[in-house]
């Protein structure tokens, strides 16, 4: 898992981010761009066909049920968060009698589940109000914070903790912490965002 | 008790700051959004330090240092949801008082802080014995159980205060009228 010699690949020793920084790149210059409002407008039949589903059904039938989904879907964006805390937290120098590499690699695996829980009950709310939110910018942006999210934590920065950290500059692993709280902090405050539009 | 509890709230409604945040958009809902963001703090550290005292999560980690050293952010965490959460309260003090769910959550708010108190005691007086395995002993497991139940049927009650199925203006049994604290139904905030 950790590698204290530097691969070469053709796009340097870092491939992984720098995929990542390149999707990145894109995702935030598809958002500015023109291109944006078409592909917004040939998803309507998609975000219509989600409301007729049996998730989007269960979600406008039941307002027990949908609440019921969305306390879930809280409480694990709440372990996520902990994971988080608790991980970038030690790498900014936190807790810093608790073993590094255990703390890292134990909060990613709860990280990762509570990911997917996240995900499951957040496709779960969207079925249920799907064109609302369609017509919401700030669930766009939900969906873009969430990416970035996913993408810095997949591919910026776990490869960089997976590696020996003492052959890493701790700048970059402290500004790395620091990213990586305020993209789930983005996450976690535009999704609270989408309950007040 | 219902009577005093509704007098009450119909005081705090009455002030000024009461008036002043149940009307002001961006401060009732700046303080909503903190209370919900809140939980990352103290119920996801909770939920972390629980998980490993039933062998879920960082088995390598020492169960009670980790108790020890997440102790001061959770409880940083739980300090700012009960200020926000006494805000809102504070905001729509008459409703919030006569809701059978906000009611739940207060009774359960009590059940969690009891089996904290417990489950702290209980884990340092034995942590000696067990402090590297990979799970901690059956009761402290139970402890970390209930606050797991507990604590999410907590975050469910939360949502339900924002839904109306069970509030007192609406003909209600009268099993439910007097959980609630029916007393003339939700005229004010």
């Amino acid at each position: 898992m950790n590698s204290a010699t530097t691969r070469q690949t053709p796009i340097g020793p870092y491939p992984r981010a720098a995929i990542a920084t390149g999707l990145l790149a894109l995702l935030l210059a598809f958002s500015f761009s023109g291109m944006r409002s078409e592909v917004w407008t040939a998803l309507l039949p998609f975000f219509e066909w989600m409301e007729t589903t049996w998730f989007g059904y269960v979600g406008k039938t039941w307002g027990g049920a949908f609440a019921t989904i969305q306390a879930g879907h809280l409480v694990s964006l709440g372990v996520l968060g902990g994971a988080v805390l608790f991980s970038d937290g030690r790498l900014l120098g936190l807790y810093s009698s608790l073993p590094l590499r255990d703390v890292i690699d134990g909060s990613h695996q709860v990280f990762k589940w509570a990911l997917a829980v996240v995900v499951f009950t957040g496709v779960f709310m969207v079925c249920g109000v799907a064109v609302k939110v369609y017509y919401l910018p700030v669930f766009w942006y939900k969906m873009l914070s969430l990416s970035v999210g996913v993408l810095f934590a997949f591919y910026v920065r776990k490869p960089l903790v997976d590696r020996d950290l003492s052959d890493v500059s701790p700048l970059a692993i402290k500004l790395t912490a620091v990213a990586s709280i305020m993209v789930w902090f983005t996450v976690a405050a535009t999704g609270r965002w989408i309950g007040f539009s | 008790m219902n009577q005093l509890i509704f007098d009450i709230s119909v005081w705090l409604d009455d002030t000024a700051w009461s008036t002043a945040i149940h009307e002001s958009y961006y401060l009732y809902n700046w303080i909503e959004s903190t209370h919900v963001l809140t939980l990352m703090l103290s119920l996801g550290i909770l939920f972390l330090i629980d998980m490993r005292m039933l062998g879920w999560a960082l088995p390598n980690v020492s169960a009670t240092r980790l108790a020890e050293r997440l102790n001061t952010p959770m409880l940083v965490g739980f300090v700012v949801m009960f200020i926000t959460g006494i805000l809102l309260f504070y905001a729509v003090p008459v409703r919030s008082s006569q809701s059978l769910w906000f009611r739940i959550k207060m009774v359960l708010l009590v059940v969690c802080a009891v089996n904290a108190y417990l489950f702290h005691r209980r884990m340092t007086q034995s942590m000696s014995t067990w402090e590297n395995a990979p799970r901690a002993p059956s009761e402290l497991r139970k402890g970390a159980l209930i606050s797991l139940g507990f604590w999410t049927v907590i975050v469910l009650c939360g949502r339900f205060i924002a839904y109306d199925w069970y509030d007192c203006e609406y003909p209600q049994p009268d099993m439910i009228r007097a959980l609630a604290g029916c007393i003339d139904g939700q005229t004010r905030f």
